[in-house]
């Protein structure tokens, strides 16, 4: 695991322009959320990271060495928000871990899927399943699973709970934690929910209108907060 | 093998496979049964007329005409197929050039084949037949050739289709190829439309086929296909028109055969992709979204606005909604929670009268004094129409895009109310700024599209404003809405619902935002009420799934260092047949009774009085939240659960969340699915 590093990262579609010069650190080990309302430009930032969007200007550096520009980079993955489009149904759940992996032999392959449904907390005869028999919690732990499968430096988790049912998100940010403790994870993780922010994340970053407002560790951020936006977000959360 | 079986489980499906059948019987047979006697020539018999001997006649060397037709099926199957795979490998690999070589040389493949599609295909084909030649082969390549644009245009589309999905996108950052991924993901998941399609245009190739040997540009003289022989039939049409309509029946037949199965093939993919429920609870909702609503009837005003005793929703299959009641006083709000398919929304839509066949809905529901029935008349569609607002989650599909806000405002009140048209447009610009619309004058003289997210939801709860409705009943109102604009929205139904008296439904999967807007929330489980409780009291409630509801999402309060609730597994079908709790499969504290017997709604627990603890209750709950331990104590003051519960365990302490999983053993997964 490794520092991520967005320098001045510029991020226009045509003329709009949805990441606006933005700066921010993801240290080692550590769990940075990222909040702001959609079109905020939180998402576009993350996908920027991994080569999917386009940035203008700007650089991605990892551990002071910059991230290609042109094409993915396998040492940042990213778990999407939907679990029902973010895994092949017509490929079994092993299949799609293994996909991810770096070039191993056969023979090893098996006991690494084994070993990393194990890691999220999934019976690893479910490698054998199609994506169908499993529940939309499940479903994300695959995918989960797939992402740390390219041993990366760096995760991106975008909004990975908005798309579960309540039941079990908390099962999902309870993996996220334990793995974070367990493995050291560097995490870049977004949401638009301060409260699972605050549950997960040691610093937190507040976006919007393409820019960041205010950074910090999170208790200080949703203590105290000194942007009127933050406080603005804060205030809406229902059932304070 | 499976997909085998859901074609031929339709009528359609076993009459096209069994005529595909025989046409490959016969072209796999016929040429060794009767190809030598197809090419025997009997002087005897030159251009006989049908007989008992010569079904159809013979040729000018005698042969017999019949025989002919059917060996020439291997022939004439053969060609087809072999155009259809040239012509359908062709359009696979322009059509999926684009995602193998990336944005910019796609573009140019993507230009060229939309050019070529542009010209008609038989032109294409004669001008390919001319390039290559007359003969079989030459056929072959024009008609391939010629179909492979459009091919490759459905193969373009479908691709394009599933490279935005995600696990494409996955693929491609866990640092997989192009062609892997096209090989992989792509392909496997486009293969039955290109299946379908293939086997549709392996129909239609058959019919140019005979057509180009028809105009004797295809198969020549000794070879004989279907077009061949009825190219020489012609000639003598008025003295033995049998000898060129034998083969072209024969090519219907088959071309036939070809479409059919195409089309059934399709028919039993599209079962698969909408299963029985979905749709019905899909038709329910855009049902709903037709409706907008309301003003207020107001004459009468009975003690409660509305009542609605054991209402059952059912579906074929399946039964969503099983046996939902409760009041609601004037003014009063009541939040319904629930996770996806627990039978909330289906619970509001059919308090609207909005469940549409094969939906049907039992019990009785009480709108304002008088029984809604599903087949109710003028009074009540009007009572229906002026005294009950719905709002739903996507106001963008309750416009109409392509007409001014305020005409769409406006037209309820002229429709219901017999307004004049200039009272109307000012009752809409009323209502907008009713609704804390700026500037309402000119906002309403625009178009859905220029407003934001929020401002439509504002827009359509001013609809439901149009006069005063007693009854709103919003179905998930800001689930699509960021956070700041969530809050106004509900702001702004609170104070419509205290300055107007109107009582409301809010139905939601967020049961800490519910708790905040509603005095009394009904926690639904798969299509029961399984707790019905004051907001107040949420702390202390007794259904083990509201109080895991309530530990499994952190809050600014949740205790940091430890985990989470986890309610394993997932609700189950609304098909699945109970016996016992529903919720017994996911309840820690299940045991023989829960899985058994079905509990039924009964009054909470009263609170324990401190003084007389009994043993085995009072135990505090290890929770995530420190406010259900203080609570549970009975002290002075605390929230009192003046509701109803059930669960044979309501109450009981529930075990210390520990980083239990939601990997359930297969059998309480079954029938679970989305």
């Amino acid at each position: 695991m490794s520092t991520l590093r967005f320098e001045n990262i510029t991020v226009r579609f045509g003329s709009v322009t949805a990441v606006n010069d933005v700066t921010l650190e993801v240290p080692n080990g550590a769990v940075v959320g990222l909040v702001g309302e959609s079109g905020s430009g939180k998402t576009t930032l993350a996908r920027a990271a991994v080569g999917l969007a386009p940035m203008q200007v700007g650089r991605v550096l990892l551990d002071g060495v910059p991230v290609s520009r042109h094409g993915p980079a396998r040492q940042l993955q990213m778990v999407f928000q939907d679990p029902y489009s973010s895994l092949d149904p017509r490929m079994r759940i092993g299949d799609t871990i293994a996909e991810a992996l770096p070039e191993v032999a056969r023979a090893e392959r098996e006991g690494q899927v084994n070993r990393l449904l194990e890691l999220v907390h999934l019976n690893p005869a479910r490698a054998k399943d199609y994506p169908a028999r499993l529940s939309g919690g499940q479903r994300q732990r695959v995918a989960i699973a797939r992402a740390l499968a390219a041993r990366p430096a760096v995760l991106v988790a975008d909004e990975i709970t908005s798309a579960l049912d309540v039941s079990i998100q908390g099962s999902i940010l309870n993996l996220v934690r334990t793995l974070q403790r367990e493995l050291g994870l560097t995490m870049l993780f977004i949401s638009h929910n301060l409260a699972v922010l605050r549950y997960v994340a040691q610093r937190v970053a507040v976006m919007k209108d393409g820019g960041i407002v205010e950074e910090g560790p999170t208790a200080q951020v949703l203590g105290t907060p000194r942007d009127p936006y933050t406080k603005e977000l804060l205030a809406a959360i229902p059932g304070r | 093998m499976d997909s085998l079986k859901r074609v031929l489980r339709t009528p359609l499906g076993v009459g096209a496979l069994s005529m595909l059948g025989l046409v490959f019987l016969l072209a796999i047979f016929a040429p060794l049964l009767w190809g030598e006697a197809a090419s025997e020539t009997d002087t005897a018999h030159l251009l006989a007329p049908p007989s008992a001997e010569h079904w159809v006649g013979t040729d000018s060397l005698g042969r017999d005409l019949w025989l002919r037709t059917l060996v020439a099926t291997r022939l004439t199957v053969l060609l087809a197929l072999g155009a259809t795979a040239l012509g359908v490998l062709l359009g696979i690999l322009l059509g999926s050039a684009p995602a193998l070589l990336g944005r910019r040389i796609g573009r140019f493949v993507t230009a060229a084949v939309n050019i070529l599609v542009a010209f008609p295909g038989l032109l294409l084909c004669l001008f390919f037949a001319v390039i290559f030649g007359v003969g079989e082969v030459g056929a072959v390549f024009a008609i391939g050739l010629a179909g492979a644009p459009t091919f490759a245009r459905l193969c373009h589309t479908l691709v394009a289709g599933v490279q935005e999905r995600d696990f494409v996108t996955a693929s491609r950052i866990a640092g997989r190829s192009r062609a892997y991924v096209l090989f992989k993901h792509i392909l496997p998941n486009i293969a039955e439309p290109l299946v379908v399609q293939a086997t549709i245009g392996a129909g239609s190739c058959l019919l140019t086929f005979s057509g180009l040997s028809f105009l004797g540009l295809g198969v020549q003289s000794p070879a004989f296909d279907w077009g061949r022989l009825m190219n020489e039939g012609l000639n003598r049409i008025y003295l033995n028109p049998l000898a060129a309509l034998a083969p072209g029946l024969l090519v219907i037949t088959a071309g036939l055969a070809f479409n059919l199965t195409g089309e059934a093939i399709a028919r039993a993919f599209n079962v698969e992709t909408s299963g029985s429920w979905v749709t019905a609870t899909a038709a329910a909702r855009t049902a709903a979204r037709k409706v907008p609503a309301a003003f207020s009837a107001a004459n009468t005003v009975p003690r409660e606005v509305l009542r609605v005793t054991d209402l059952q929703v059912g579906f074929p299959g399946s039964n969503p909604v099983r046996g939902v009641s409760f009041d609601l006083r004037p003014g009063e709000a009541l939040g319904i929670v629930g996770e996806s398919g627990a039978g909330k929304s289906l619970t509001g839509l059919a308090i609207a009268q909005l469940i549409e066949p094969p939906g049907q809905v039992d019990g009785e529901i009480t709108f304002l004094g008088m029984p809604l029935r599903p087949d109710g008349g003028e009074d009540q569609r009007k009572l229906l129409g002026t005294s009950m607002a719905l709002i739903f989650q996507d106001p963008m599909s309750s416009f109409n895009p392509a007409r001014r806000i305020g005409e769409q405002l406006a037209e309820i009140s002229r429709v219901h109310q017999g307004m004049n048209r200039r009272a109307a447009w000012e009752r809409a610009v009323d209502r907008l700024r009713a609704v804390r619309i700026s500037d309402p004058q000119r906002r309403a003289g625009q178009h859905p599209f220029e407003f934001s997210g929020g401002m439509r939801q504002r827009a359509m709860i001013g609809m439901g404003l149009m006069a005063a409705p007693k009854l709103l009943i919003a179905d998930e109102p800001t689930t699509s809405l960021d956070v700041t604009v969530q809050q106004q929205v509900l702001d702004l139904i609170d104070s419509v619902r205290e300055e107007e008296q109107v009582a409301l439904i809010l139905i939601s999967h967020d049961l800490t935002l519910v708790a905040e807007r509603c005095e009394r929330i009904l926690v639904m489980y798969a299509g029961r009420v399984v707790e019905d409780i004051p907001a107040s009291a949420l702390a202390v409630a007794q259904h083990p799934y509201t109080r895991l509801l309530l530990a499994a999402v952190p809050t600014l309060a949740t205790d940091l260092d430890s985990p989470l609730a986890v309610i394993p597994g997932s609700q189950p079908d609304p098909s699945t047949q109970f016996s016992g709790c529903a919720f017994a499969p996911r309840c820690p504290l299940a045991d023989d009774i829960c899985r058994t017997r079905e509990p039924l709604l009964r009054n909470a627990i009263p609170p324990i009085d401190d003084t007389r603890k009994k043993p085995g209750l009072g135990i505090t709950l290890k929770t995530s939240r420190m406010r259900l331990e203080l609570n549970l104590g009975g002290k002075p003051g605390s929230p009192v659960h003046t509701g109803q519960v059930a669960c044979w365990h309501k109450g009981e302490p529930l075990p210390a969340p520990t980083l239990i999983d939601d990997d359930l053993p297969d059998e309480t997964l079954a029938g679970v699915g989305r």
